[in-house]
């Protein structure tokens, strides 16, 4: 051991010029990290960016003025029977469609029935059935526009529908208003009266049903597992079922449901009840696994105390433990919540596919939900979809992102430290 | 009158509350008459009957909800009307399903003609049916709840027979899991082993032409090598190539150097992104970034550049997954004792030094099994891919060309208008059965590989 090495110089050229590369280094190396972490957050500020672009004009909707007067196209139909339940057929019957068209060709002049929209004339009904007196005089009616001439006033296009929606803009014949029927309707195949609130509707039901199945037994096989099981094999058997169930990738529950649930049981398809209960068995290991974790927290003093005053061990963990861990709970039962409401791929192999014209009665009649709109209007090639597709996506955005601020103020509020 | 289950579920449950009050009220009395002291305070004996109100008529319930429909079809097939219908097969299934649908209200007329005498035998079956069930349904619900009722006394251990019931109940809710488990794995053996008899489960695995056609199974139409390489190649090749760099780099950034502060607010901002839905993603990737790529390719002059890309897919897939690895590299990170950093820092080695020559080796079995959760994730992702990476089977590795995957496949097999027997909808279980066990053995191993490693440190 007596090699002889000449002292480091540190003050030489050479090393001054390591030590300088090495600082380089890193700098750079946290630049890279800092890049990493505004490329992921431009990522979400660019999805976010077109997707509320896109969307911001599906909730706004072109229309056209149009004056319709009944005084000289008389609407024969009992103003008596408007108050019905079959009023509507009446009214459809008294052909309000083709006086309708014929007002707009009248007054936009011969092709003014194309641009306006072919549902334009439930508008009127529904006007007419809330006010019969409209039937004596002559209304001006502002009408949803046809779906081209809503894209063309809000993007503008050129060719001759382009003049056209000039003309119509510059008399003042176009407005634009919000577009009511985008959260009262349901799926429609024209853009103009395509609404959410079917699919609004469908995904409350089956996320109500998956809630109501997959949060009892989530917290009871929780309080089972952390609580009261023995150590032994089938208890390895659950705990390791529960957490490969947490990782199984969701399309593989929409086989089973469709193979159990659908070919086996002859549950109704396509409904809420299928979706919910498919959306329960993956919801489940997720809400098991957190509710653990709060029971975990629960500190071990809370239960001899209970115990030594003469509680049962139910009586310890429903009077005591149960309702300490509950805000953790609700945190984990949120989360898997918001998670199975924007989950589409399972649901899409139990036949929610289908186009849904009506909005869902009960648990058991064919409905859709959100995603599954989204996923569908996004196979349309319309371009009027392009518009309700973003701002259908908004809305579960917004629910989806509302429930996980929910969770977070849970957790914070309810947070504690023993 | 139609056997409407949620309804006889609230009467029952209604009954129960009943039965729930009346057994309190009558421990209370029975106390109060003989002087003596209850064993258990009084809501137990109004748990104890009102469970035993419940739960013989919630089961029999549940029972006669699955085997009452094949019941009502047996006496409907017994009828004189039903003498003359067809043999066996699709059409007789058909008309005996247009009857009920018209007979239990769900459709005002018969569409099928043969179907019309058969609407009334199936009206009277279902209400005779229901009938019986709602009668037997009672019966046991009142039998139940009078014998626990005539069991109250004063010294009736009513506490402890609730609490054996509801420790039934909590290792019940947790064999669901298992139970779960166990129809995952038998539905899609059952419906697999259907399908290998038609085709040989080696064509699935090794043959490399997919094209199946609806209808009968034809060999040599469902080699599924194109679906797989092209799941690997989005899953496990370009999403991770997004996600991996991104991923561990944010965890390095966000552990080492982020003031807390800014940690605070980035992590929740991360979290949105794995937080918004799939659908929404496969939205974004087929109507922004496939487009803009397919521009690009066109640029670059790539022949056979596609608006449906496997790069669109997986770039978009790799970024739902950044927040994941991200996630995963930061626990591994942190896990690594404070003293082995602090050591090389002491050495006089700079922070970017000691996180590559010492965090990130010491973590590195961590993220290991981190990745290893991811790519399970993305072989199992279906939403992204079926709406940006399309549906035609190439085998190519040619990134802007379109590919497909395995979840693809299961979607476009399953929702066409198919008979749920044919070599097309049972090809879909058994992707979906090889989608399982990868998956299953990729989670095991991730999941070994990071209990492993924790334990080293702890």
């Amino acid at each position: 051991m007596n090699r002889q090495t000449a002292p480091t110089d540190w003050k030489g050229a050479a090393m001054q010029k390591r030590i300088a590369g090495r600082y380089a280094a890193e700098r750079r190396f946290k630049a890279i990290g800092l890049g990493a972490v505004l490329l992921s957050g431009a990522f979400l500020a660019f999805l976010l960016f077109v997707m509320v672009g896109n969307g911001l004009r599906g909730f706004t909707y072109t229309n056209v003025e149009v004056p319709i007067d009944f005084a000289a196209m008389p609407l024969t139909v009992d103003a008596s029977r408007l108050g019905d339940a079959d009023a509507d057929r009446a009214i459809a019957n008294a052909g309000l469609a083709d006086i309708v068209a014929f007002a707009a060709d009248e007054a936009l002049g011969a092709d003014g029935s194309k641009l306006i929209s072919e549902n334009a004339w439930k508008e009127v009904r529904t006007a007419i059935k809330d006010d019969p007196a409209l039937l004596k005089d002559k209304t001006v009616f502002h009408l949803p526009a046809a779906s081209e001439v809503d894209i063309a006033a809000k993007q503008g296009a050129k060719g001759a529908l382009g003049a056209r929606v000039d003309a119509l803009e510059t008399d003042g014949k176009l407005s634009t208003g919000i577009h009511w029927s985008f959260f009262k309707n349901a799926d429609a195949t024209d853009p103009a009266v395509a609404g959410i609130w079917g699919a609004l509707k469908g995904s409350v039901l089956t996320i109500f049903i998956a809630f109501l199945i997959a949060f009892p037994t989530g917290v009871l096989a929780a309080l089972y597992l952390e609580e009261y099981a023995p150590k032994n094999r089938w208890t390895d058997l659950i705990e390791v079922s529960i957490n490969n169930l947490a990782a199984v990738p969701s399309i593989i529950f929409g086989l089973l449901a469709l193979a159990v649930f659908i070919n086996w049981f002859g549950l109704c398809q396509a409904s809420a009840l299928v979706g919910g209960l498919t959306l329960a068995l993956m919801t489940m290991p997720v809400i098991v696994i957190a509710s653990r974790n709060a029971i975990k927290a629960v500190p071990p003093s809370i239960r001899d105390a209970a115990l030594g005053v003469g509680a049962s061990p139910v009586q310890v963990v429903f009077h005591h433990v149960l309702p300490l861990a509950l805000p953790g709970i609700l945190t984990g039962t949120i989360i898997g919540m918001a998670r199975a409401l924007g989950e589409t791929a399972p649901l899409l192999l139990i036949g929610m596919r289908a186009f849904i014209g009506d909005v869902p009665g009960g648990v058991c009649s064919p409905s859709t939900v959100l995603p599954m709109q989204i996923f569908l209007w996004s196979d349309e090639v319309d371009r009027g979809f392009v518009e309700k597709t973003s701002a259908a996506i908004i809305v579960l955005l917004i629910v989806l992102l509302s429930m996980n601020a929910l969770a977070i103020y849970f957790r914070n509020k309810f947070e504690k430290r023993w | 009158m139609t056997f409407n289950a949620a309804a006889l579920l609230l009467l029952i449950a209604g009954l129960a509350l009943i039965g729930w009050l009346a057994g309190r009220a009558r421990s209370m009395m029975l106390a109060g008459a003989s002087g003596a002291k209850l064993h258990s305070r009084p809501q137990y004996h109004g748990w104890y009957v009102a469970l035993w109100l419940f739960a013989p008529a919630a089961i029999f319930l549940a029972v006669w909800a699955s085997v009452s429909p094949a019941l009502i079809t047996n006496s409907v097939l017994a009828s004189d009307a039903a003498q003359n219908l067809p043999a066996f097969g699709f059409e007789r299934g058909a008309i005996l399903s247009d009857a009920r649908s018209v007979a239990q209200g769900a459709q005002a007329a018969v569409r099928l003609p043969a179907a019309a005498p058969l609407v009334k035998p199936y009206a009277d079956a279902t209400q005779s049916y229901a009938w019986i069930g709602i009668a037997a349904m009672l019966a046991l619900a009142l039998a139940g709840g009078l014998y626990a009722f005539t069991r109250i006394k004063p010294d009736f251990r009513a506490r402890t027979r609730v609490e054996r019931i509801v420790m039934a109940i909590l290792l019940l809710a947790s064999l669901v899991a298992i139970l779960t488990t166990f129809g995952i794995v038998m539905s899609l053996l059952f419906e697999s082993i259907r399908f290998f008899r038609l085709v040989p489960a080696t064509e699935l695995l090794f043959g490399t032409y997919w094209n199946p056609q609806s209808g009968a199974a034809q060999p040599g139409t469902f080699g599924g090598i194109p679906l797989f390489w092209g799941t690997v190649l989005i899953g496990a090749i370009i999403a991770m190539i997004v996600a991996i760099p991104i991923g561990m780099m944010t965890a390095v950034y966000l552990t080492q150097y982020a003031a807390p502060t800014v940690r605070k607010w980035v992590k929740p901002c991360l979290e949105i992104l794995a937080g918004v839905p799939t659908v929404v993603y496969g939205y974004f990737a087929a109507l922004t970034v496939a487009p803009a790529l397919r521009n690009f390719a066109v640029m670059l002059g790539i022949p056979n550049a596609s608006t449906e890309s496997a790069l669109a897919a997986g770039i978009v897939m790799g970024v739902m997954i950044i927040p994941f690895v991200s996630s995963m590299a930061d626990d591994s990170i942190n896990a690594v004792p404070q003293a082995m950093r602090d050591g090389s820092l002491a050495l006089g080695a700079t922070p970017n030094e000691t996180i590559r020559e010492v965090l990130i080796p010491a973590a590195l079995p961590g993220v290991m099994g981190g990745i290893l959760l991811a790519v399970s994730r993305a072989i199992g992702e279906t939403m992204i891919v079926v709406m940006a990476a399309g549906l035609s089977a190439n085998m190519t590795a040619n990134p802007f060309a379109s590919v497909t995957t395995v979840t693809a496949q299961i979607v476009k097999l399953l929702t066409g208008d198919q008979e749920f027997d044919s070599a097309k909808t049972l090809a879909a279980f058994a992707l979906g059965l090889v989608l399982f066990i990868v998956t299953l053995l990729l989670n095991i191993v991730a999941l070994r590989i990071v209990k492993k490693y924790r334990e080293a440190y702890e």
